[in-house]
């Protein structure tokens, strides 16, 4: 149990001298790509870019190893306040359009009926549901449907979403929360992930007093849904 | 018209370059420090108008060097930007709470739009 909680604080210490590098190099990017050292031409702007989403998705990659370290510490720190989760859901939409349109991934989201204003830490809600939707249509290859619902049910707001994507193996369907866990399936569909997101999602809602679940048929899809309590 | 002056404390040779270059683009003169000591050597000869400031510093801290600023008359009113990758939210309210008037975390901030967020600060000010 110590060993496990010092390799924490190791990962922490680790991920936090990351992030300067990381920030270094993200800026120097953020330099070239707004050209404000000369201009530059397109094939140069598709490197730069590229560059730019690959030190992105290492900050990503970092941040989720900070945030486990604090889970396993007991550390996640959450800031509570009153917050509205359509609007939410719908920030964290609309920061994803261009994923989904590169995709070619129609994203609907409907509020079945009208929701309160629930106590969470907003920020680490929005992160679950950031997750959720990410997956969602990384997993649902070209022409892919994803539909999320909001609902205000029996003291709880539950949020829904659904794919028609390549949904979880019956094998692997246990191990889908566990920290570092990939299926065979998703590695061969898809690059992105690093398997901490839904280990982290689990956390947070565990930790905001609710529940996380998911139904899925291989090849049909998957829809993965949380409840949070109004209260 | 004179140019306003900017005091950066990092302690990151390539970010010091970074924000540097960035501000003396948009047409600001910059002072660069790499400690507190060094910064408030700077400052008794010459006044920013608004310091941008790293928390995970060698000897002192940002969270110490940002007290003594704000107990010092001659430096309490200068408006301080945190500029940081200590992101949690305890860390955020602290430095809000001890007088800085943004507090930016490095791996979510974007750069080019820190000369118009200084010059929004300065005109606050």
């Amino acid at each position: 149990m110590e060993s496990k909680h010092k390799l924490s604080e190791v990962i922490s210490i680790v991920s936090h001298q990351f992030k300067t590098p990381l920030s270094a190099i993200k800026g120097y990017l953020e330099v070239l790509l707004n050209q404000d050292l000369g201009k530059i031409n397109l094939k140069q702007k598709e490197y730069l870019e590229d560059a730019m989403e690959n030190t992105v998705r290492m900050i990503a990659l970092v941040k989720d190893l900070l945030d486990v370290s604090q889970i396993e510490q007991g550390k996640l720190d959450f800031k509570v306040n009153l917050s509205d989760l359509e609007k939410i859901i719908k920030g964290v939409i609309k920061d994803f359009s261009s994923f989904f349109k590169a995709k070619n991934c129609e994203v609907l989201f409907k509020a079945l009926n009208k929701i309160p204003l629930i106590n969470i830490d907003s920020l680490k809600i929005e992160q679950v549901i950031y997750n959720l939707i990410s997956n969602a249509i990384r997993y649902s290859g070209t022409k892919g449907k994803v539909e999320i619902t909001l609902e205000k049910k029996e003291g709880n707001v539950c949020f829904c979403c659904k794919d028609n994507g390549i949904g979880v193996p019956k094998e692997d369907k246990k191990k889908i929360f566990t920290k570092f866990y990939r299926s065979e399936k998703a590695i061969t569909f898809s690059t992105g992930g690093s398997g901490l997101g839904l280990f982290i999602s689990k956390a947070i809602i565990k930790k905001s007093k609710g529940r996380i679940w998911f139904k899925s048929k291989e090849n049909e899809g998957s829809i993965f849904c949380f409840s949070l309590p109004i209260n | 018209m004179t140019k306003k002056k900017i005091l950066i404390i990092e302690d990151d040779k390539f970010l010091l370059k970074l924000y540097g270059d960035k501000l003396r683009r948009a047409g600001f003169e910059v002072a660069e420090s790499v400690t507190g000591e060094e910064a408030l050597n700077k400052i008794s000869v010459d006044m920013p108008d608004l310091i941008i400031l790293d928390l995970i510093l060698p000897k002192k801290s940002g969270f110490e060097i940002l007290t003594e600023f704000k107990l010092n008359p001659k430096t309490k009113n200068i408006p301080v930007i945190i500029l940081t990758n200590l992101g949690q939210e305890s860390d955020i309210k602290r430095g809000l709470e001890m007088g800085a008037v943004d507090y930016l975390v490095k791996t979510d901030f974007s750069m080019n739009k820190l000369p118009q967020l200084i010059k929004e600060k300065l005109i606050k000010r």
